[in-house]
């Protein structure tokens, strides 16, 4: 269903986390590790980003994207999608499924703009021809639910949708596309766990509210644990650990 | 998608003209034509499902080198999240890369609205069962309350957007399809009418033409309400000229028809009338004929006091917010009062009464999933097919717009089909000749006899070509 979240495509394709950790064969081969497609995951994801910002579409554009880049990462291996050509492309597949079509040719001329090494120089052919592939490893499913629509409600339901709470959040939402939460959990947890989060860090006493709930805090804890931690690890990640990932692919050398 | 080896078919050779995932349907022919491509009408070559009628809508590459057409994909993405026995099923989306072609294949049904109504109005001359109106009716409201409570609204529905399963388990169940316009508006990230306003002139709603800017899903039930009455008098109530030239032009011609038949909106009645752009511009223009003693009864012809008649003017309710919606209708008296409505719209439960045999959809068998035509019929299509695709006359150029006129096919007569219990399924569309091009009946009688041999009903499905045109 386009809207009921329990009755889509969506929830009945959340997987385990360690489905999500599988580095395919294909690119084990290659040496690489759990670390090093994380690390790469996380580059598309602030490449799409920053892609995005240039051709001006909405948040929601991105988050689409980038979750259908982690979807096609879930069937299909680095070495033969190489994501520095999926990346873009979900951004212009996203941009169609939320109705904000961008042109591949505006892309193509922000791609070249925003990188000028060679890996990244791709044509407008490639991206159409990308574009079906994604289609196909997305098995056609392209509704995607986000947390950002739960989080408004939420905030307000909490008595917290004060513009301060509402940035942090709303940032932290954001941030939580630079992991895999989307492929796991159902945005409207992955939303409290941001609210959480930010409740905690501005000493807010929500605890009541989310007693209320009757969520499993269980799952909200462990996801703002998980949260928590990247932004720990987050500090450690640098151009020359990406490079090194991305160079054992060895593509077009 | 469903199995997963189908979509998997690359072609990789590039060499065969027939890629892998095609292999497994016969071509039979082209059932229609729009902006966004072809439909082809195909039967399942694979033991489960041998013979089983497919529609295939194949999308072009568009134009504008933007790959995969923004409508494809929101089609895809919206079928393939729903499900509802009145609305149309994707069976299977596939992919030839070697010429990124899309194509999206669907259960094939015989009829659609368009067909019926056309079929009693210049056939059988006379008006359409009040069992069949009826049930047509609430199947189309009941899939239509299914989309819109998940918050998808249609914005284009017309008589050829409605289809009826022909003979088969499914005989006479409505499905509506035709998603390309179709859109989410829970949480739309631009206004609803900036992707270009659509919804066939004549089956528009007044806040549409008036300019509204969001509009809700009370446009799909002001276009129930005209299907409604041209159900009941076979005749489009409210046709006025379209103006094209501009993109968004201002369409007074259809409001002035709705007038003619409604009298003019009021501001008492219909308060958010004020802030609509065009009735704000020009309201002198817009009210510039006077028409007294307007009523609907004049047009419809069944007794202001019935049912049907509460349930046809609630649905051309003036004010959005008034009108009556999906769940409402499907609720009203109309349906509880004899003779209810059924599952098969085409066969009542009780017998006694006659029921038409419809005709079924016309089949260009000289075209082939490129859109070419060929007069060397392929291997792969029936023996039936190949018969009238070598006729002369029966192949026609791709570019045709309105492949329905020329393809000459002749319906057997209904006695004929009873005879073998199988009904209009296997007929070809005769009544579906709007153009009156003189038809081939050897080619004909062929046909049908190949059509029966192999004793498997068929569907119909993509509509025929329009009486009015879409948007692009």
């Amino acid at each position: 269903m386009a809207t009921n979240f329990w009755t889509s495509s969506h929830y009945k394709q959340l997987l385990d986390q360690e489905d999500v950790d599988m580095v395919n064969p294909l690119d084990k081969e290659k040496g690489i590790t759990l670390e090093d497609f994380k690390l790469i995951k996380i580059h598309m994801a602030n490449y799409i980003s920053k892609l995005a910002q240039n051709v001006k579409v909405r948040q929601r554009v991105v988050a689409t994207a980038v979750t259908y880049m982690r979807r096609v990462y879930t069937r299909k291996s680095l070495t033969e999608y190489d994501p520095r050509l999926v990346a873009p492309t979900c951004l212009y597949l996203a941009s169609k499924a939320e109705e904000s079509t961008v042109q591949a040719r505006l892309l193509v001329f922000y791609i070249k703009k925003l990188y000028s090494d060679d890996k990244y120089r791709f044509e407008i052919k490639d991206i159409l021809e990308m574009e079906m592939k994604i289609l196909e490893a997305l098995n056609y499913y392209l509704v995607v639910f986000h947390p950002y629509r739960s989080l408004s409600q939420l905030l307000q339901d909490a008595g917290l949708n004060d513009i301060n709470m509402t940035q942090v959040t709303w940032g932290l939402v954001n941030d939580t596309y630079k992991m895999d939460l989307i492929l796991v959990h159902p945005p409207h947890l992955i939303a409290l766990a941001c609210i959480y989060i930010a409740s905690v860090q501005r000493e807010k006493d929500t605890t009541v509210w989310f007693e209320e709930l009757r969520v499993d805090m269980n799952v909200v804890k462990n996801i703002s644990m998980e949260i928590l931690d990247f932004y720990e690890g987050n500090r450690m990640i640098t151009e020359d650990r990406i490079s090194a990932a991305l160079n054992k692919l060895g593509f077009r050398s | 998608m469903g199995d997963g080896s189908s979509h998997r078919s690359n072609n990789s050779s590039g060499h065969s003209n027939k890629p892998e995932w095609l292999q497994q349907y016969d071509l039979i022919g082209k059932i229609g034509e729009g902006t966004y491509g072809l439909v082809f009408l195909a039967r399942i070559k694979s033991a489960t499902n041998r013979g089983k009628s497919i529609a295939i809508k194949k999308f072009k590459q568009s134009k504008d080198g933007d790959g995969v057409s923004p409508t494809a994909i929101r089609e895809i993405m919206l079928l393939r999240e729903i499900t509802h026995e009145n609305v149309v099923k994707l069976v299977n989306v596939h992919i030839n890369h070697a010429d990124m072609s899309l194509y999206l294949a669907f259960d094939y049904a015989e009829h659609d609205l368009y067909e019926i109504i056309r079929h009693h109005r210049d056939k059988v001359n006379q008006p359409i069962n009040q069992y069949t109106v009826k049930s047509l009716l609430w199947q189309l409201l009941n899939g239509l309350n299914y989309l819109h409570s998940n918050w998808i609204i249609h914005r284009d529905l017309k008589p050829s957007n409605i289809l009826v399963m022909g003979d088969g388990e499914e005989h006479g169940i409505v499905k509506i399809a035709d998603f390309g316009l179709a859109r989410i508006y829970q949480a739309p990230l631009k206004p609803l009418s900036e992707n270009g306003v659509v919804v066939t002139i004549w089956y528009r709603a007044p806040e549409l033409l008036l300019g509204a800017k969001h509009y809700t899903s009370a446009v799909d039930m002001w276009a129930v309400g005209c299907i409604f009455a041209e159900l009941l008098t076979l005749k489009p109530l409210f046709q006025g000229a379209e103006v094209k030239a501009t993109p968004n032009p201002f369409q007074l011609d259809q409001l002035d028809k709705i007038f003619k038949v409604l009298g003019h909106p009021t501001l008492e009645k219909w308060p958010s009338l004020a802030n609509l752009p065009h009735w704000q511009q020009d309201v002198q223009h817009i009210q510039g004929h006077k028409y007294d003693n307007t009523s609907l009864y004049n047009f419809v012809h069944i007794p202001p006091k019935s049912p049907a008649y509460d349930l046809l003017s609630k649905m051309l309710e003036y004010d959005p917010r008034k009108r009556i919606t999906a769940a409402q209708a499907l609720d009203h008296e109309y349906f509880k009062i004899e003779p209810l409505p059924g599952r098969n719209a085409l066969v009542p439960c009780q017998p006694g009464e006659k029921f038409v045999n419809y005709p079924t959809r016309p089949v260009d068998t000289s075209t082939d999933f490129e859109g070419t035509t060929n007069l060397q019929p392929p291997q792969a299509v029936s023996s039936g097919s190949a018969i009238s695709g070598g006729m002369p006359g029966a192949h026609i150029s791709n570019r045709a717009v309105r492949p329905m006129n020329v393809v000459g096919m002749q319906r057997m007569p209904p006695q004929a089909m009873q005879a073998y219990n199988l009904s209009s399924q296997a007929g070809m569309g005769g009544g579906m000749n709007p153009g009156g091009i003189p038809m081939q009946r050897g080619v004909a009688q062929a046909h049908h006899q190949q059509q029966l041999r192999r004793k498997d009903p068929g569907m119909g499905m993509y509509p025929p070509p329009q009486q009015k045109s879409r948007r692009m």
